[in-house]
């Protein structure tokens, strides 16, 4: 991974912006007493570095489907890549991690009802080439999660990979 | 947070908006919907103030020094599972916990600074806690899609 180098003033900015990002860049330089032209161009670096996103965070009764379930895939190692990019393009699945374990691709993503996520679980992603198995675990209760930090990948706005 | 709060579609197109520009002027968002700057403004504020939006900066794993994600399914036995997972929660190192159904009873997964960590993390302190069976880890070596914003908004958070 990689290790970007921040400064006390880059951790300052990316505090405030994680309360509330639609405040202005002139109200944030008063706040930190630095000019505007700093903040502006401190920003737009941490943009271009994927280190930080600007998004809108719903409840998810904005959601249709508002379930959270854990898809565990064990698959052909020679086309783990593969396999986890085509998971990826399925809109419902939201996260999709490459792991070394029990299985090698952990998939997270959000569910309407049961008959939806057992067509998404095995009709789609078990009958993918170089899948032998397929392991679903609904999500009773959160316990603990964080929305604020993530993976800023390719190509991304966070919602709409 | 009120339980009547409605989105319709105007606050959806808006809502659409921010996600791809968090930081897109009220005049900007208004002007490519067809409205007039105040109609956003008020749209905004009346989603945040029912709890339902927070416009925000989110950030990357690197920018907190998380260089290794792993994934640990957690078997429970003698305890209750929540009791468990509510304790397991309380370590810094773990970023997210899940109850779950299937072959283990909780999901959770831990942002460590240097895989030098995950040793002790796991046979000295994880491991104290009562009603834990076993635990798998499985390591994360690249994270292909990560897109969970559409999280409850008013969980406990780390950030």
């Amino acid at each position: 991974m990689r290790r970007p180098d921040l400064d006390e003033l880059d951790h300052q900015l990316i505090a405030i912006l994680a309360q509330d990002a639609r405040v202005s860049n002139r109200k944030i330089a008063a706040d930190l007493g630095v000019n505007e032209g700093t903040v502006r161009g401190r920003i737009k670096r941490l943009q271009q570095e994927k280190l930080i996103a600007f998004t809108a965070l719903t409840g998810l009764k904005l959601e249709k489907a508002t379930n959270v379930a854990f898809i565990a895939v064990q698959a052909d190692v020679s086309h783990v890549r593969h396999i986890a990019r085509d998971i990826a393009h399925i809109p419902l699945v939201k996260a999709v991690m490459i792991t070394l374990g029990p299985c090698n691709i952990m998939a997270t993503c959000l569910y309407d009802d049961l008959d939806n996520l057992h067509r998404m679980a095995s009709g789609q992603i078990l009958a993918m080439e170089g899948v032998n198995h397929v392991e679903t675990s609904l999500a009773v209760r959160t316990v603990k999660f964080s929305n604020r930090v993530v993976r800023i990948t390719d190509a991304q706005t966070v919602s709409s990979l | 947070m009120s339980e009547t709060f409605a989105f319709d579609e105007t606050d959806r197109k808006i809502v659409e908006q921010l996600r791809q520009n968090g930081r897109a002027t009220n005049q900007q968002i208004a002007e490519s919907l067809n409205l007039i700057a105040s109609t956003v403004s008020t749209r905004i504020r009346r989603m945040e103030d029912a709890g339902m939006l927070r416009v925000v900066a989110v950030s990357d794993f690197a920018v907190h020094g998380y260089h290794v994600l792993i994934h640990l399914a957690v078997q429970v036995s003698g305890r209750s599972a929540l009791d468990v997972a509510e304790e397991l929660a309380v370590f810094p190192e773990v970023f997210a916990a899940h109850l779950v159904t299937g072959s283990y009873e909780i999901s959770l997964l831990l942002t460590l600074h240097d895989i030098d960590e995950l040793p002790s993390l796991i046979t000295d302190r994880l491991s104290k806690v009562p009603g834990i069976r076993s635990m798998i880890p499985a390591i994360g070596l690249d994270i292909v899609r990560y897109g969970l914003d559409t999280a409850p908004i008013d969980r406990r958070r780390l950030a």
